[in-house]
């Protein structure tokens, strides 16, 4: 044994045993037994753990899943889309426009340093019927009265999480704004271009990653929250994980939960593969 | 070839703060030529370059690019194109792409533009390389994709900044005849900035010494390296030594003087002097010395030393002579001829030179 630990080999199964150990017990086999559990049956208390596709087949047959992933994915695509569009132009600022680039970043987390649930409760206080955003327009004489569709609603949903998201986006972007080497934008100045053009096809193109890494990281885990559509997405803002946590909670069918899981996992990583490969090639075609 | 100017500097001054980077440049280069701005580091040579190129502007003075002042014409704009020192490779771009960068804008049409940029690859022998990225290139190919992309602009100008300070020294060798024969071909001036005194000196037409953000002396290089304006100029150009000397009498142009550990001798006046003072200062070139065991004959001065320090460098052989009176021992270059070191440490020697080589270098800098 101790010589066994002395090879090569020995030597980097030890080294990455803890790491090993932590990913199989906390990742691997959570997964595990989530795939079991989609093959098993609820029968009221128990579990029937015979093999069945019956879990797939409700999944791929209730129109409601399908609403419900579909709306999911484009609420997720929605917030990205938004959050990627707005967080670029900060970004861009903290890397070329400013030399306080330390106190930008830090401002930029100070929503971090409190509750995500605080956050969304303030999102409800200001969007709500009697909230700050419909007594300020009211007090303004703007509206008479309160506006109804702030709150509870796709848009809610969408904008609490562009909110919450908002750093995450601007990091990998600022990164690898911060990445280009300078004297490529003086190179494409001196080769004719103007700012604009500049920007178009040598700053954007390389910003390709950043902008991919930054859409995954809001994506994939919007499309999952549940925290959100259930605090301000009312019956119209509910998505998928709400779904999937009625399964586990109220419902008590675990192995309908497990199996909507999977295939929600398994949309999201399509959807991110296509885009990444999409992106990607956008990116190639500009010259 | 034409005598028409190309690039007419004069009173530029930029500072930066309270730092004057560059003041009261003027210079005026002919179409065709190759001119070198030479200089330590952060002696401004590179912040002029940028103010030729519209990378900074310039705070006082003009700067007129074929007849036409730039105060107001932006880089992107100009009549100039730059090799960076960084070559500046478009990463996400392979070789043709980035070739055709500029030409792109100018929206030439498809033929036209592969056509040129075919021409531009074929004229730094990078034909056919195309569609190679541009992360699998060698330091000497990034180097002759930036030169490509450059002179497929037809710029009036090109302006290299740095060009060959990332590249090993038999590449860089290379590279200089390459850059040479090019721009002999092509009769686009270029304009260089160089810290390296060789790199200036093989490749141009003239070269502008600048200090401390002037320009000290523009000539051709064996004008420059024969009659250097300073003490300054001449120790940042090639080996010196330099010598007090006493002056006893001027006659048609002709300086009688004392030189130290020399004697009497004669030696021109150098018309690029810029300061005089009551004393002399006077140079003589390592390899403009005759060292010998005997006293040679045929000479205007001798000196009678012991070798302190004797060293083969390949090509030549160099020798530190020194002797009562002297503060610096004199440094002698001898070409190699027969693989062999003639004076050991401590040899007694004769050192002989001639009327002609000692240099009339003005007053001593402080």
């Amino acid at each position: 044994m101790a010589g066994f630990l002395r090879t090569e080999a020995g030597k980097g199964l030890a080294l990455s045993a803890p790491a090993s150990l932590y990913v199989g017990l906390l990742v691997a086999a959570p997964l595990g037994i989530l795939v079991a559990y989609s093959f098993w049956t609820q029968t009221y208390v128990e579990i029937d753990k015979t093999l069945t596709w019956a879990n797939y087949l409700e999944a791929a047959t209730d129109p409601l899943v399908r609403h419900l992933l579909l709306r999911s994915i484009l609420i997720a695509g929605a917030v990205t889309a938004a959050t990627v569009a707005l967080a670029y132009p900060i970004a861009y600022f903290i890397a070329f426009r400013t030399h306080k680039k330390t106190l930008w970043l830090l401002l930029i987390t100070i929503p971090f340093w409190s509750s995500y649930l605080l956050r969304v409760f303030s999102w409800k206080l200001i969007l709500g019927f009697n909230g700050v955003m419909n007594s300020a327009l009211i007090s303004l004489g703007i509206i008479t009265e309160p506006l109804t569709f702030l709150l509870y609603n796709e848009f809610a949903v969408v904008l609490t999480l562009a909110h919450a998201w908002a750093p995450f986006a601007i990091l990998p972007i600022y990164v690898s704004l911060q990445k280009i080497d300078r004297s490529l934008l003086e190179a494409a100045t001196d080769l004719g271009l103007t700012k604009l053009e500049r920007f178009i096809r040598v700053t954007l193109p390389l910003t390709v990653p950043g902008i991919i890494a930054a859409s995954l990281i809001i994506f994939i885990p919007t499309v999952g929250d549940y925290v959100t559509p259930s605090l301000v997405g009312g019956s119209q803002g509910k998505m998928v994980a709400n779904l999937i946590q009625v399964q586990f909670g109220p419902a008590n069918n675990w192995p309908l939960g497990a199996t909507l899981s999977l295939v929600a996992m398994a949309s999201v990583g399509f959807v991110a593969i296509l885009f990444v490969i999409l992106a990607t090639a956008l990116g190639r075609r500009i010259r | 070839m034409t005598t028409q100017n190309i690039i007419e500097i004069s009173g530029v001054e930029k500072r930066f703060g309270t730092f004057t980077a560059v003041r009261d440049l003027n210079l005026t280069l002919k179409e065709g030529e190759f001119f070198s701005l030479l200089g330590p580091s952060g002696c401004g040579k590179t912040t002029a370059l940028r103010m030729i190129a519209g990378f900074q502007d310039h705070d006082a003075g003009s700067i007129r690019i074929g007849g036409q002042d730039m105060e107001h014409i932006p880089a992107n704009k100009r009549p100039t194109n730059m090799v960076f020192q960084s070559y500046a490779i478009f990463p996400h771009l392979n070789v043709g792409d980035n070739v055709a960068f500029g030409l792109r804008k100018l929206k030439l049409g498809k033929a036209e533009t592969e056509e040129r940029v075919a021409e531009a690859l074929e004229m730094v022998e990078l034909g056919g390389l195309q569609s190679r990225k541009a992360t699998e290139l060698s330091g000497g190919q990034r180097q002759r994709v930036a030169l490509a992309r450059a002179l497929v602009m037809r710029p009036k100008v090109l302006l290299l900044d740095e060009p060959l300070s990332a590249l090993d020294k038999n590449l860089r060798e290379a590279m200089q005849f390459e850059m040479r024969r090019l721009q002999q071909k092509l009769g686009i001036t270029f304009v260089m900035v160089t810290h390296d005194q060789y790199e200036a000196m093989t490749m141009s037409d003239r070269i502008g010494v600048m200090f401390k953000g002037q320009l000290k002396q523009v000539d051709k290089p064996e004008v420059l390296y024969a009659r250097p304006c300073s003490q300054e100029v001449a120790a940042f150009i090639g080996g010196m030594n330099f010598l007090d000397a006493a002056v006893t009498g001027e006659v048609n142009g002709k300086l009688h003087a004392d030189l130290q550990g020399f004697g009497p001798l004669s030696i021109d006046v150098n018309p690029n002097v810029a300061r005089r003072g009551p004393q002399l200062l006077a140079g003589i070139r390592p390899e403009q010395l005759e060292i010998s065991a005997q006293k040679p004959d045929g000479y205007d001065g001798y000196l009678q030393g012991t070798v302190t320090n004797a060293a083969f460098y390949g090509e030549n052989v160099h020798y530190h002579v020194t002797t009562d009176g002297l503060s610096q021992p004199i440094a002698v270059s001898v070409p190699n001829y027969f693989h062999t070191v003639d004076h050991k440490q401590g040899d007694p020697v004769w050192l002989g030179v001639q009327n002609a080589s000692v240099i009339d270098l003005g007053a001593r800098e402080a």
